[in-house]
């Protein structure tokens, strides 16, 4: 067995060949996704400017599936599935569960998403990625998300079993650390996830083979807690990523780990089973279900999130004041290593989050604000803030790191990996502050032509939209050139690298 | 101190000390906050998403509609109808692919219970420029208690996909003020386009 | 000091803190920070509030 592990020669840990090998494959697909979901974004923002106004109509709400898609489920959860196995085998020392269950795993995840591509590009699922119901794809897309799930679904069940030989087999002392604690929290969350697919998309796979009904608002209901707990999901493994770079890049602290892990659980416990605040217009609820699911009469997830945004800057901060780092106030965050992309995209990914997507978010997601955001471009502005400058960004930053210690190369093209964050994170801030704006003014999202050529009654926005769009592509061009840059250096380095010097055999 | 990918060793369940407990604090008052604001503006506010909830038939849905149509019909546009309700009245506006049936004329400061539903698929009422916004569902009526507070020509945008037809989903609402007797006739005639009377 | 193509992190990794570090009530201060989260803290609230005004001008609904 031990053969089977190698030990890391910068952070001593020893890490299972298995773990090597599952983390390598999950990042490798997860930017593969990445790069068809960013060939996309620029074919839709290009679309959305209407001064280019690139693609016909089928082709925008096809792309805006695929783009969906590839962004929201399959880059982020291939990605997230590699961090839970870094987070149990590799931090606890520890072997992989069940390798082989684990290999399955990963090519059933594979299989569903490459039906899901196949369905989505042939045009057989033009439903974007929420496909409400009564809108029908063919049963090979819901029965591609349902192979997708289950394949996460085991990963997570590994994870969970990684964690129990890692503690019979005593390869760590003490508690578990914080990172791997939030990575079994958005774990946990996982799993109340999954429980929601399975009981909207097994239905829904029967209705498009024609098998039964399903009501439009229940679907919405349902679809929504997996909707909404896989975004806690995100920003749960964010902020593990948070700790996991801080540590990283500057030996941030952890100032209290009771109140960091209690901020975790909250996570776990007051996410909106039902995902209330996408409801919050909706026919088929009343506004006391509406209030109290959207809260739980004190917005705890909230108060979370508002935790981790003091403890990580403040564990930064503390750990370099111990470095020595004391004068004034900011000597700390002044002279921190900004030149290294896994910094600067974790502090970018913390205010960015926090600053546009975090309060954006909470301000729509009250009850009655809703009736003046709803289903504008506010909604996309928020979530580009939170899970794309913030758990992108923030995967992003920790790529730095992996190619290094996992996959043993080094970063191609450094310099511009220096600047990488920069880059991607001013784009994103452009462009969801500008989506936010324009979402304001009325500006719907999901829609072809704001301009109205074809429609039966004319309509002119506000002058400003116009402006606010032209940000907005700006934003979006700027964030995909970080992107590109971001893929050009990951396959590189990946596939054509510079190895590091071989290392010790434990 | 150790870091977050460390294990930490011993006991670390410790007391919260200085500005962590302070914004834990503040933070927690600041949710509370957040959430008083929504039962305190269904008492005080005039906006809320509450309405007259039920389910209905899309077939009866649209039976309704028809009917409405029936007895308010003043004109047509575009091969829509156009409707002028009294004041009070229950109005009816169905989404379906893709257009909004009918084109509803209203009065400034009157009170209307507007049903919203769907013919077939989810669809998004967006009223422009005003950006009022509301999800309309197949099998769902949607009755809400709107009061125009502002006279005009209004549209409303389809803001959930609901096909490749969507972004021509348009509608349209005009709202007259009824205090301004002869301003009302001139602008009647000419929003709802004269010569389709 | 960085390595071409190498994080910092890994070339220059940061200098462990023995477990005692930062107990102290006269070390444990993170004043910076504190200041950071008021200053969301003020955000929110403006962002917060002003999206209730914008509200209160729409058209009455209930
Ligand atoms: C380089 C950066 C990106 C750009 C320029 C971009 C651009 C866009 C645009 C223009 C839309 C369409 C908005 C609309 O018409 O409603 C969109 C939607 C969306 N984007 Fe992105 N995007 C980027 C990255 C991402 C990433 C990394 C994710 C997820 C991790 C993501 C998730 C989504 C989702 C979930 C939607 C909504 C799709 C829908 O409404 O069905 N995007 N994006
Ligand atoms: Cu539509």
């Amino acid at each position: 067995m031990s053969a089977d592990f190698r030990t890391c020669p910068t952070t001593g840990l020893k890490v299972h060949a298995q773990a090597d090998r599952l983390i390598k494959a999950n990042a490798v697909v997860g930017v593969v996704a990445l790069l068809i979901g960013g060939i996309a974004a620029l074919l839709l923002l290009l679309t959305r400017w209407q001064v280019v106004h690139l693609l016909p109509a089928d082709w925008f709400y096809r792309l805006l599936t695929v783009h969906g898609m590839n962004m929201l489920i399959f880059f982020i959860l291939f990605f997230e599935m590699a961090i839970l196995y870094f987070a149990s085998a590799v931090l606890l020392n520890s072997r992989v569960a069940a390798p082989r269950l684990a290999w399955f795993s990963f090519w059933l995840m594979v299989a569903g998403a490459l039906v899901v591509e196949w369905t989505m590009f042939t045009g057989r699922a033009d439903v974007l990625f929420t496909s409400y119901v009564p809108l029908r794809a063919t049963p090979w897309f819901y029965l591609g998300v349902i192979l997708f799930a289950v394949g996460a679904l085991l990963v997570v069940a590994i994870f969970f079993a990684t964690l129990i030989v890692a503690k019979k087999e005593r390869t760590y002392t003490g508690s578990i650390p914080l990172v791997t604690f939030g990575a079994a929290t958005a774990a946990i969350i996982a799993v109340i996830t999954l429980g929601h697919g399975a009981a909207i998309y097994i239905p829904t796979f029967l209705w498009s083979l024609g098998i039964g009904n399903v009501d439009a608002q229940i679907y919405r209901l349902v679809w929504w807690g997996l909707g909404h707990s896989s975004q806690q999901i995100n920003v749960a493994a964010m902020v593990a990523v948070w700790y996991l770079l801080g540590a990283l890049t500057v030996g941030s602290v952890v100032i209290n780990e009771k109140i960091s892990r209690i901020a975790f659980t909250l996570y776990v416990l007051f996410i909106s089973m039902a995902a209330a605040h996408h409801l919050l217009v909706d026919p088929g609820l009343p506004p006391t279900w509406k209030v109290w699911n959207t809260s739980y009469a004190m917005y705890l997830a909230v108060l979370a999130s508002m935790i981790h945004g003091f403890t990580v800057p403040a564990g930064i901060e503390l750990g370099q004041r111990l470095r020595g780092y004391t004068k004034g106030l900011f000597e700390w965050l002044r002279r921190a290593p900004w030149g290294d992309p896994g910094f600067s995209a974790l502090i970018f990914s913390i205010i960015i989050f926090g600053f546009v997507g975090g309060i954006t978010g909470v301000t729509f997601g009250t009850e009655q604000i809703n009736i003046i955001a709803h289903n504008t471009l506010r909604v996309p502005g928020h979530f580009h803030a939170t899970v794309v400058a913030g758990t992108t960004l923030a995967f992003m930053g920790l790529t730095y790191y992996v190619i290094p210690l996992i996959f043993r190369k080094k970063v191609a093209f450094w310099p511009l990996a220096r600047i990488q964050p920069y880059l991607f994170a001013a784009g994103m801030l452009i462009f969801s502050v500008a989506m936010t704006f324009a979402g304001t003014f009325g500006v719907p999202r999901r829609h072809y032509d704001i301009s109205f050529a074809q429609a039966p009654f004319d309509f002119q926005f506000s002058p400003a939209v116009d402006l606010v769009m032209t940000a907005m592509a700006i934003g979006g061009l700027l964030a995909i050139t970080g992107g590109a840059i971001y893929i050009a250096i990951t396959v590189w380095s990946v596939f054509f690298g510079k190895p590091l010097e071989a290392e010790v055999k434990a | 101190m150790h870091t977050g990918i460390q294990s930490p060793q011993g006991v670390w369940w410790k007391p919260v000390r200085g500005g962590e407990k302070l914004w834990v604090g503040i933070a927690f008052a600041w949710c509370l906050v957040l959430f008083a604001m929504m039962p305190l503006w269904h008492l005080r506010g005039g906006q809320n998403p509450s309405g007259i909830r039920s389910k209905v038939d899309p077939q009866a849905f649209m039976a309704r509609t028809q009917e409405f149509i029936r007895t308010y019909q003043v004109g047509t546009e575009n091969g829509i109808p156009v409707v002028e309700p009294p004041p009070g009245s229950d109005i009816y506006l169905m989404g379906m692919m893709w257009s909004w049936q009918p084109v509803l004329r209203l009065r400034k400061g009157a009170q209307y219970t507007l049903h919203l539903s769907s013919f077939d698929v989810n669809h998004g009422f967006s009223l422009l420029p005003f950006n009022i916004n509301f999800q309309v569902v197949p099998g769902y009526d949607y009755g809400l208690r709107i009061t125009p507070t502002e006279a005009g020509d209004f549209r409303i945008v389809c803001n959930e996909f609901c096909g490749i037809g969507h972004h021509l989903m348009i509608g349209r609402v005009i709202v007259v003020d009824e205090s301004e007797p002869a301003a009302a006739g001139a602008s009647s005639g000419a929003a709802i386009g004269g010569g389709n009377l | 000091m960085a390595k071409e193509g190498l994080p910092p992190g890994i070339v220059n990794p940061p200098r462990p803190l023995p477990e005692k570090a930062g107990e102290s009530p006269e070390e444990h201060r993170t004043p910076g920070t504190l200041v950071l989260v008021l200053v969301f803290l003020a955000a929110f609230v403006v962002y917060y509030f002003v999206n209730w005004k914008l509200l209160s001008f729409v058209w009455r609904v209930g």
